[in-house]
């Protein structure tokens, strides 16, 4: 059963996401991706799913993904999504801006 | 960058991309539904459930789009609707601008399209930039005679034949070449009329791409058989015959010789030379029809007469310079065939040169410096039209800095602002360009009637792209103007009142006295230039002619076929002259060889008494002449006789001169029984002296002249016969006709007017050009008029308040009144100090136009100077009259 609460993915974090899940899975198809997103956060992440694909057709332009289009094991054509040198780089830099981010509220939260 | 590429390639592929991520969202729901199916859902439910889970596909789909696109198309409609909606607003502005602008843009489209169709296009044939026509430098070879329009255009039959063959560098080489220097007589039909006639080769039309209207064009067979047959130009045909082809079949006199019609041209196709041609033949071997009327042996017989222009086609991926190379020693080796096999010593060797053959051709280079001083007039219209147009647009912008402020105050960002005045000045360039474009379609269909051009001017694919590149560098310009403005709106002026705007308007009216100055500075260059052009004409006009040109008629006669040999060509002839003396009102009658003030002349070194005169110039020109030449033209004799009937081929030869040839050779001693010749074999004794007259045009200095006897020069050919009238020249035409149909009835008279007319034609060009020059400086001022006028009315209008405070504490009238107008003085007299050098410097440019008058005429500079600065007040004097009747009660009330 799902879970009682789901979140809406916070404001411009989907392309972290989407970059972290290729990261650890490699080639993934839209769907997968959500999914993915969705079970890696113990469906507390609810990815609009949707608002998946102006997102991964941005970061294709941006040349951070690249696509082919391949079978699934059900042998449907899908569009498998990729990461780039660049799509790592820029992985890293969100990570890293994140990583202030979360600290500097963390600290904004729990007042010593 | 790469992102720009990517987008490009999404722009190429864009219905890929979109089937890419319809079936890619496809997928997605039916995965989703499946799974959701999976865990016990109806399919109708898992579908419906999917569905919702993924959102609104259209709208995701828009957005991707987005994403990929520049929302361009989108916003630049938006751009320009609310472009469109505010120049609406404000109708006046709008209509201003974009007249000004069409002024500057049609001007120039107008003058570029007559440098297209003088300079620029090709011939109306496929592939015309393969065309060229041949030249031969520096010249004939030596030995060799020439005849032609151009020295270096013509080439000899056999030269011709040995060029045809050189296939590695033409596909063809094509031959063409008048049966006279002007029209000749034909005849359809009992009446005889004058055509130009020209003999091409066998491959003219086939080499250069140019088809039948009807029945058929020329072949290689009907050069080689000297076919009598002919094909009639498009344009004599749709004149003369209303463009029925049922003249195929039918035969053309060609003085006097028959010739069947077999075809007409193509439409459009007029021969490769500026007049066009109106009938064509194949080249002929009969000497009574020989190139360019001439009266020697047959070009075929004599291998070192030089009298064929050539035009070729480079064979296909050949360049010029690699053609030139390529035949460069054929040619030399064809050139000196009949001359001993190479160059004299100290000759230079003969070189062939290829000229792309573009615009009107060879003629086209007289028309060159007066068309780059035009389309140097226009640019600076349309600099002048585009200041204008940019203060006009800078006063609108400063007055709608509050509708910015707020715009950007409320979160509009400011490269959407400025983009939005990019699209405003877009929208005003381009209407500028469409209005521009019909004036210019307008004026040059005035101006080919006006300059009696036969080249056509229509606008072609050339003109659209130059006024296209000139409207985007127009809306460029104020483009760049905006951008200024909106950079500097800063956000709290919403809310501040307008005195806040004080510093801006410093700047901005700073810039615009700056544009009027420059403005004033252009308008009075081309107001001298004007000026100099038309005092010029005026001399032109008023110049003494050292004849009266006033109640004589000359006309061209081409002999027929039948009066070859001199003898019975000069029986004829007198009896022209007998009968022609007998119409009642006709005083006196003469002959001349070249007609007078049409350009031809005869130019040879002097020989005198057996040698050639001392000193560096030994050049003269001469005419062979008819009797009672200067009686007839009122020449005034200074001294001996004129040429009488009895000066005949078998009476002693003899000469008359004019005043400068006895200045010039004989250093004013006494020039009668001094023996004067143009060739070492014929001497001829000098009788008379006469005043100098203009012989080729009015524009020419004196210059040593001899005449002779025309039965004494023999090799008789076209004559010009010059009747002196009691009355009006053209009211004898009929009975003229009527003697000459009774001696001849093949026989035209050619080109009839009255030698006054035929003056004039010698300037037509400088009528042009001076009316043209009159007529944009004229548009010129009358936009730095008003860029003025609007400067200053601006200025008045902003400073309403401040005229009604001056007013108040007790300033007069008369006082703002020449306040104002102090400004526009100011204005106008610094663009004056800074135009009158710029006019300094560019008239020397124009000096070669120039006729009795000096590049940098001291009155034609102030009276230029004393009419800007007259019109400049004039325009400065209305606002100035506004300030000075402003009501100080109601101008404090203003803001």
């Amino acid at each position: 059963m799902p879970p009682t609460t789901r979140e809406e993915i916070p404001q411009g974090t989907l392309d972290l996401l989407i970059l972290k899940t290729l990261e650890r899975l490699g080639e993934r198809h839209g769907f997968e991706i959500a999914n993915a997103i969705q079970a890696c956060s113990k469906d507390v992440l609810h990815v609009e799913e949707g608002s998946l694909y102006p997102a991964l057709q941005r970061m294709m332009l941006k040349g951070w993904l690249s696509a082919e289009w391949g079978k699934t094991a059900e042998n449907r054509r899908a569009r498998y999504y990729r990461l780039t040198r660049d799509g790592r780089k820029q992985l890293i830099r969100e990570l890293a801006r994140y990583g202030r981010v979360s600290e500097a509220i963390g600290r904004v939260l729990q007042p010593a | 960058m790469l992102t720009l590429l990517r987008r490009f390639e999404f722009l190429f592929n864009r219905r890929r991309y979109l089937d890419d991520l319809e079936a890619e969202m496809h997928l997605h729901r039916e995965l989703r539904a499946e799974l959701l199916a999976r865990q016990g859902i109806a399919p109708d439910d898992a579908t419906l459930a999917a569905n919702r889970q993924f959102g609104n596909t259209t709208l995701l789909k828009e957005d991707s789009h987005r994403v990929l696109t520049w929302n361009l198309l989108e916003d630049l409609f938006k751009d320009l609707r609310y472009s469109l909606r505010s120049l609406f607003a404000n109708p006046l502005f709008a209509v201003i601008a974009v007249l000004t602008l069409a002024l500057g843009i049609g001007a120039n489209t107008a003058i570029f399209s007559v440098i297209n169709a003088v300079l620029l296009r090709g011939l109306p044939v496929a592939k015309p930039e393969q065309l060229v026509y041949l030249h031969v430098e520096p010249g004939q070879p030596d030995g060799a005679g020439q005849t032609g329009n151009n020295s270096n255009a013509s080439f000899s039959e056999y030269v011709f034949e040995q060029l045809r063959t050189q296939h590695q560098a033409f596909s063809t080489v094509a031959a063409y070449v008048p049966l006279g220097f002007n029209k000749i007589a034909v005849r359809v039909g009992p009446l005889p009329e004058e055509a130009s006639v020209e003999m091409v080769s066998g491959d003219f039309f086939s080499g250069l791409g140019a088809g039948a209207t009807c029945g058929r064009t020329l072949s290689l067979a009907d050069e080689k058989n000297h076919a009598a047959i002919a094909v009639l130009g498009y344009g004599f045909w749709n004149r003369r015959f209303g463009a029925a082809c049922s003249v195929v079949g039918k035969t053309v006199y060609v003085k006097g010789i028959p010739f069947a019609i077999v075809g007409v041209g193509a439409h459009g196709f007029s021969g490769v030379e500026p007049s066009p041609t109106d009938i064509w033949i194949p080249l002929q071997i009969n000497p009574a029809l020989n190139a360019w009327g001439n009266q020697q042996t047959n070009y075929y017989a004599d291998p070192l007469w030089w009298c064929l222009p050539l035009i070729g086609r480079l064979a296909p991926g050949v360049t010029i310079q690699q053609a030139q190379a390529s035949l460069a020693s054929a040619f030399q080796r064809a050139a000196y065939e009949h001359l001993g096999g190479k160059p004299k010593p100290g000759e230079t060797p003969v070189k062939l040169v290829l000229v792309p053959a573009r615009g009107i051709g060879q003629g086209g280079d007289d028309y060159k410096q007066p068309l780059y001083y035009l389309s140097a007039i226009v640019a600076v219209i349309l600099a002048i039209a585009c200041g204008n147009v940019a203060m006009l647009m800078a006063a609108r912008n400063s007055a709608r800095q509050r509708e910015f402020s707020i715009r950007l105050a409320i979160g509009g960002s400011q490269s959407r602002l400025f983009r939005q005045l990019l699209a405003e000045s877009l929208v005003l360039a381009a209407s500028g360009a469409i209005l521009g474009w019909f004036f210019a379609m307008a004026f040059t269909k005035v101006l080919a009637g006006w300059a009696g051009m036969e080249a056509n001017l229509a606008p072609d694919r050339t003109v659209t792209l130059f006024t296209g590149a000139i409207m985007i560098l127009v809306a460029l310009l104020f483009g760049l103007a905006p951008l200024l403005t909106v950079r500097r709106v800063p956000v709290g002026l919403a809310l501040k009142d307008s005195s806040a705007t004080a510093f801006q308007e410093k700047t901005r009216s700073r810039s615009s006295r700056l544009i009027v100055v420059a403005q004033v500075a252009l308008g009075l260059v081309l107001a001298i230039s004007a000026g100099l052009l038309t005092r010029s004409l005026g001399n032109l006009e008023r110049a003494n002619l050292g004849l009266k040109s006033d109640g004589l008629l000359v006309f061209g006669l081409s002999p027929q076929l039948g009066t070859v040999n001199d003898q019975k060509k000069i029986a004829f002839y007198t009896s022209v002259i007998n009968k022609l003396r007998a119409i009642p009102g006709v005083l006196s009658v003469t002959l001349m060889g070249n007609r007078i003030g049409s350009g031809w002349s005869n130019n040879t070194t002097t020989i005198l008494d057996g040698k050639r005169p001392e000193g560096e110039k030994a050049g003269m020109r001469w005419n062979s002449v008819g009797a009672d030449f200067f009686t007839t033209l009122g020449v005034p004799l200074r001294e001996g006789r004129d040429f009488r009937d009895s000066d005949s081929l078998a009476a002693p030869k003899v000469a008359i001169v004019n005043e400068t040839f006895v200045k010039r050779f004989l250093k004013g001693r006494d020039a009668i029984g001094h023996i004067v010749s143009y060739t070492p074999e014929v001497a001829f004794t000098i009788v008379g002296v006469v005043a100098d007259s203009k012989y080729r045009g009015v524009r020419e200095d004196p210059i040593p002249m001899a005449y002779f006897p025309y039965p004494q020069v023999g090799l008789i050919g076209d004559m010009h016969v010059e009747l002196r009238t009691a009355g009006s020249p053209p009211s004898f035409l009929p009975e003229v006709r009527k003697a000459i149909a009774s001696l001849a009835p093949d026989l035209a008279l050619l080109q009839p007017m009255s030698q006054s007319a035929q003056f004039a034609a010698s300037i037509t060009q400088d009528v042009l050009v001076s009316r043209l020059a009159q007529f944009f400086s004229a548009l010129a001022i009358l936009l730095v008029a008003s860029g003025l006028y609007g400067t200053l009315a601006y200025s008045v209008s902003r400073r309403t308040s401040e005229f009604g405070v001056r007013m108040a504490i007790g300033c007069e009238r008369p006082e703002l009144l020449w306040m104002v107008l102090r400004e526009g003085l100011m204005l106008s007299l610094l663009g004056i100090v800074v135009g009158a050098p710029a006019a300094f410097a560019f008239s020397k440019y124009l000096d070669s136009q120039l006729f009795g008058l000096a590049p940098h005429d001291p009155l034609t500079f102030g009276l230029a100077v004393v009419g800007v600065l007259s019109v400049c007040i004039a325009a400065g004097l209305i606002p100035a009259f506004r300030a000075a009747s402003i009501d100080p009660i109601r101008a404090l009330r203003y803001e």
